[in-house]
């Protein structure tokens, strides 16, 4: 099988638009997903079309009130860069091993769609957009529409991811928990992001999403429409029970060799009310 | 005795073999590749118990580049035990190399043998195999009404309880003094029930082993065995091939921990290379070693406890324990033994004593030896209920500790009781630094600053919990090494040692044992082991038996051949023997007149006049089994709201008597605790109804990573064991042992739930903190 390490995005492009590869970027995931006997290379279901290497996927910036991330940053860029908001910066840091992180990528972990993978919900919160290109198109996604399933995807197999964006949160109260087992190279049982806008007493935004609870990360935009805009002093412990319930539902977690289904919905509902309680705390 | 200046003993000199190591150049099992050589692989049962009716392996035998298919029908199939333990062994026969029914998901079906690994693992997947599947059981307190699991056959060795029809691989019960009367005498009664763990030993270095004949047409196996005398008997038994036409070799060795005291490899590849005449390797692949070597024994243990109001002491115990064996009985009788025969003598003066133990088959994987053996499953449940008792009695845990714990010039009557197979030997403890070894790590942990503190932080609780150990020093009266050195021209030795270095670093400690016998420096010592052709015997490296039992022939083969030199140099002086004494390798008259060198003496021996061979050879036995001791604290930081525990700190203090080299003893407890801190808090199998392991990998089974590791201190609080090699003990697998045990003590301490089932994951925790009724 013959691969391709192009030179530019174009030449990527040119050649995505006439034959089918698989693009690899750190290869994190795709090296364990296709591995077969040590020291044999990877069962790729098509050839490699090697992206790491182009500058027009690297680097994060900052651009009329949004923050750009290319598709082929490493995390471990991510973790230390400045621009990037705090919450996602959390996320990335306890994801993997440095190892991994060096060479791992952000696209990577959207493409991968992994119910435990661990950008997906700060980006959710973060209202994110996927930009995909190809030869002859752009779209521009949100990320909770470009996510489909457990590996599923809107992406054509002409596209590259070639950025995400979003626009500078600038909320008050933020929150990021993951619980693994071990503090490296552990995958999420679950975890918690969550941003909240507080001003005068109101709070005036309020946005969440879990992860690894349910094939794809939750965000429930009808629920938080009923927080958004109360009063402080509306937010009691009534309203906070009737706002878990209303998640309820909508967690569905698994069990399976990480974790019990029992565990994880328990958990993420009580890092919800945490979160409350913390915001009711100013 | 106690105070002897040491010049190589207790320095931490370079490992030997160190250098070798890390550039590459030193060879593990699977490093190795011989022209012509064949390539094994295994076909598994998907099945925890079935019969196989049907095995076609016409397609598999057909691929091109496969040489052997082997099923049951084309193997020897005597009974016999993998376990790799001295003759006759402690453990049933009870094991085929193939056998027509399969007892666990894992169990072999097939051997198949072709010119490369991937040909093999292609073709296996041809072999067409019609199972009848049995009625299974995968629950111990179920075993005995269980469909029998041990073939019809199948025996014991030694005269013990064996009731295979009941599933009941191994049973004991002893008692001291009368222990319902005691209860009766007692104020308060403690009873709990505790359940510890599957787990595997995860040593890096899977499985290998590889077979070739020389040219006197003699089979020589090289494998990853901590037992390679064990492993030429059982593999002379099982294959019918006469001790003498075998060779087994132990190259370097990337871990054992116990998984490797097994033999079920070497006579895989003995056999296809009887049958194909050429060299054969098989390297098991990390869920191969997952779901079909060996593992630690999960057991269920019901302590009972007579407490005494007026004395604060406790006066009657009961131990009962139910080990569950797996699928087949290696150590079912003896780590049982041991969760006992290592806990009990612990508290020495407890009046009423009694212990009931049985081992039983299910269909699930196999146990085996595992660092700890029995003790840690013991002590899980042992540290957790005093720590119960002191607290209702009022008083602080070390204190009670302190108070109860076996000293020097004490007995326990449990050591003459309660043996390896048999009666063990009664012994007095002659060094114990264990109230010091609590002292010093109770200071080391902030002991008194942080117990009963609840300290918090957010969702965060802090608490302090500790446990008590000992462990054994090799097998007394059964275990035996032997040790040969020579001298050469240069003043150099020779010493050749049955004994395995399985990366512990015992080659270099046996050359410091020797070189600080004979009075000369390390480098003189050049040191050649675990070769059943060129080495003398010893029965391998298990039990804590290293150090004491093949250091102890080290120190008697030195002494001799020191005499030795002493005779000749005493000629070439021409003066009394007793005249002259050794330093750094030269023999000196007492005035210092006259000296010749090590050198000197060589030469002259093989040269000049009455030539000879300065040479010695000797053996030991262990006569006793002095413990190491050890106290070991965590300090943990659980959070409230997802049951995650995090170690934040661990401390180990320990008495091994005279370390022979401090930096290896501390990296024996350093990683005997990240061993056991895996253990208490991830490492675990998990099965499906069928048992079968869902997370045969490292990615889904966790072992601690370096993120992990706690802030740790390693204690070393030295004795003199006047019995013990320069006044040396075992330390390599107490260190496991008090993990569980402490973590568990720690988040009592934290947030008042006791948790009396390992691991302790957060979905353990909540649920405990559920059952206990806890509102936090
Ligand atoms: C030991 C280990 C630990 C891990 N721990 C975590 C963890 O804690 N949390 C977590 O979320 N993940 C974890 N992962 C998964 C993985 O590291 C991440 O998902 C990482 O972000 C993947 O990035 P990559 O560049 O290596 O992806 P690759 O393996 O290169 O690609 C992954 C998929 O994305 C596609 N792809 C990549 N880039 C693009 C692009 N620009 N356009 C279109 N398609 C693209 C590939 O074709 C492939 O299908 C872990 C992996 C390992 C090996």
């Amino acid at each position: 099988m013959e691969g391709l390490i192009p030179e530019s995005l174009n030449e990527a492009l040119d050649a995505l638009s006439k034959e089918r590869f698989i693009p690899v970027a750190g290869g994190t995931d795709l090296m364990v997903r296709y591995k077969r006997w040590k020291n044999l290379t990877p069962a790729l279901p098509y050839p490699p079309l090697f992206i790491s290497q182009l500058k027009e996927l690297k680097g994060i910036y900052r651009e009329n009130g949004e923050i750009i991330i290319k598709s082929a940053t490493e995390l471990s860029e991510i973790e230390k860069s400045p621009l990037v908001p705090s919450i996602l910066r959390k996320a990335v840091s306890q994801m993997a091993s440095p190892g991994i992180r060096n060479m791992g990528t952000i696209g990577g972990n959207i493409q991968n769609a992994s119910p435990a993978g661990d950008t997906l919900p700060p980006l959710y919160v973060l209202d994110a957009r996927v930009v995909l290109l190809s030869k002859n198109e752009r779209r521009c996604l949100y990320i909770y529409e470009f996510i489909k399933g457990p590996g599923k995807t809107e992406r054509l197999d002409n596209e590259i991811i070639y950025e995400v964006r979003f626009k500078i949160p600038t909320h008050t109260h933020e929150f990021y928990r993951k619980v693994g087992t071990r503090k490296a190279n552990a995958l999420s049982k679950l975890s918690v992001a969550a941003l909240a806008q507080l001003n005068e007493e109101v709070l005036e935004d309020f946005r969440i999403s879990f992860g690894a609870v349910a094939p794809t990360p939750i965000r429930r935009m009808e629920i938080e429409e009923r927080i958004r805009g109360k009063a402080l002093s509306k937010l009691d412990d009534h309203l906070i029970d009737e706002i878990a319930h209303a998640y309820e539902k909508h967690i569905n977690p698994i069990t399976d060799q990480r974790s019990d289904k029992t565990y994880r919905k328990k958990v993420t509902l009580r890092l919800l009310k945490a979160f409350l309680y913390q915001i009711r705390s100013r | 005795m106690g105070n002897r200046e040491f010049k190589v003993v207790g320095k931490s000199v370079k490992k030997i073999d160190a250098l070798s190591l890390a550039i590459g150049e030193a060879k593990y099992t699977a490093d190795i590749n011989l022209p012509n050589m064949l390539h094994i692989a295994f076909l598994y049962s998907p099945y925890p118990h079935a019969e196989i009716v049907e095995i076609d392996t016409k397609e598999a035998e057909k691929t091109p580049g496969v040489v052997l298919v082997l099923t049951y029908k084309d193997v020897p199939n005597t009974l016999h035990t993998t376990a790799g333990q001295g003759y006759p062994e402690p453990s049933p026969y009870d094991t085929r190399i193939l056998d027509k029914r399969v007892r666990y998901v894992g169990d072999r079906v097939a051997i198949i043998a072709a010119e490369t690994k991937e040909i093999a693992e292609e073709a296996k997947k041809k072999i067409k195999v019609k199972y009848r599947e049995l009625p299974y059981n995968i629950d111990p307190e179920k075993a005995k009404e269980s469909e029998r699991i041990p073939p019809e056959g199948a025996y014991h060795l030694l005269p013990t309880i064996y009731e295979p029809e009941k599933n009941i691989a191994a049973g004991i019960t002893l008692s001291v003094g009368d222990v319902e009367k005691g209860f009766s005498e007692s104020d308060k009664v403690f009873e709990d029930r505790f359940e510890i763990h599957y787990a595997n030993h995860a040593a890096l270095e899977p499985h290998a082993a590889l077979a070739f004949y020389d040219e006197r047409g003699r089979l020589n196996i090289v494998s990853t065995t901590q037992v390679p005398f064990h492993a030429r008997r059982i593999t002379s038994r099982v294959l019918g091939i006469p001790v003498k036409d075998i060779r087994v070799i132990k190259p370097r060795i990337g871990g054992g921990f116990g998984g490797k005291q097994e033999v079920f490899l070497e006579q895989v590849v003995g056999l296809v290379t009887y049958k194909t005449k050429r060299p054969s390797k098989v390297v098991l692949s990390r869920k191969e070693v997952f779901i079909s070597t060996r593992t630690r024994h999960p057991m269920i243990t019901w302590y009972k406890a007579g407490v005494k109001k007026d004395t604060k002491e406790i006066h009657a115990l009961r131990l009962k324990a139910l080990m569950n064996a797996g699928a087949y009985g290696p150590h079912a009788l003896t780590v049982m033994a041991n969760a006992g025969s290592k806990v009990l003598p612990l508290f020495n003066k407890i009046k009423h004593l009694q212990f009931e133990g049985f081992s039983v088959y299910t269909n699930l994987p196999v146990g085996g030896a595992y660092r700890g053996y029995g003790a840690t499953q013991g002590y899980f449940g042992f540290n957790v209920m005093l720590d119960m008792i002191a607290e209702e009695l009022g008083i602080d845990v070390l204190e009670f500790f302190k108070k109860g714990h076996i000293k020097k010039g004490e007995t326990s009557p449990i050591f003459e009781k309660l043996g390896e197979g048999k009666e063990g030997v009664s012994q007095i403890i002659r060094s114990c630094a264990l109230s010091e070894c609590i002292e010093k790590g109770s200071k080391a942990i902030k002991w008194h600053e942080k117990r009963r503190k609840k300290i918090r932080k957010g969702d965060k609780v802090r608490g302090v919990g500790a446990a008590i150990l000992m462990q054994g020093s090799g097998i007394p009266k059964i275990d035996m090494g032997a040790a040969y050195m020579k001298m050469n021209e240069d003043g150099s030795f020779n010493l050749h040692i049955g004994a395995t270095d399985l990366g512990t670093g015992s080659d270099t400690i046996l050359a410091q044992i020797a070189a600080e016998e004979i009075g000369t420096s390390i480098d003189k010592i050049i040191v050649y082991s675990s070769d059943t052709d060129f080495t003398p015997f010893d029965v391998g490296a298990y039990a804590s038996s290293t150090t004491y039992i093949s250091g102890g022939a080290v120190l008697k083969c030195a002494r001799k051949i020191k005499e030795e030199i002493l005779k000749v140099a005493a000629n070439m002086l021409n003066v009394p023997q007793d005249a002259l004494f050794i330093e750094d390798g030269t023999v000196y008259t007492k005035d210092r007149t006259q000296r010749v060198t090590f050198s000197d003496i060589a030469l002259y021996s093989l040269y000049s006049k009455d030539q000879h061979q300065i040479q010695s050879v000797a053996s030991n036995i262990g006569l006793e089994s002095p413990p190491p001791f050890m106290a070991q604290f965590a300090e943990v930081e659980v959070d409230i709201k997802t049951g995650r525990i995090d170690v934040v700190k661990f401390v180990s203090a320990v008495d091994c008597g005279q370390p022979i080299n401090p930096a290896l003893v501390e990296g024996q407890v350093e990683g005997a605790t990240v061993n056991g801190i895996g253990y208490a808090l991830w490492e675990e199998y998990v099965f499906d109804k069928k048992g079968r392991m869902l997370n045969p990998s490292f990615w889904d089974y966790k072992v601690p990573s370096i993120m992990d590791i706690p802030e740790m201190e390693v204690i070393i609080c030295k004795t003199y064991e006047p019995t013990g090699p320069h006044g040396a003990k075992s330390v390599a697998e107490i260190g496991i042992n008090g993990p569980v045990p402490a973590i568990s003590n720690a988040v009592y301490d934290a947030i008042g739930v006791r948790l009396k089932k390992s691991p302790f994951t957060p979905e353990r925790v909540l649920n405990a903190i559920k059952e206990q009724g806890l509102k936090l």
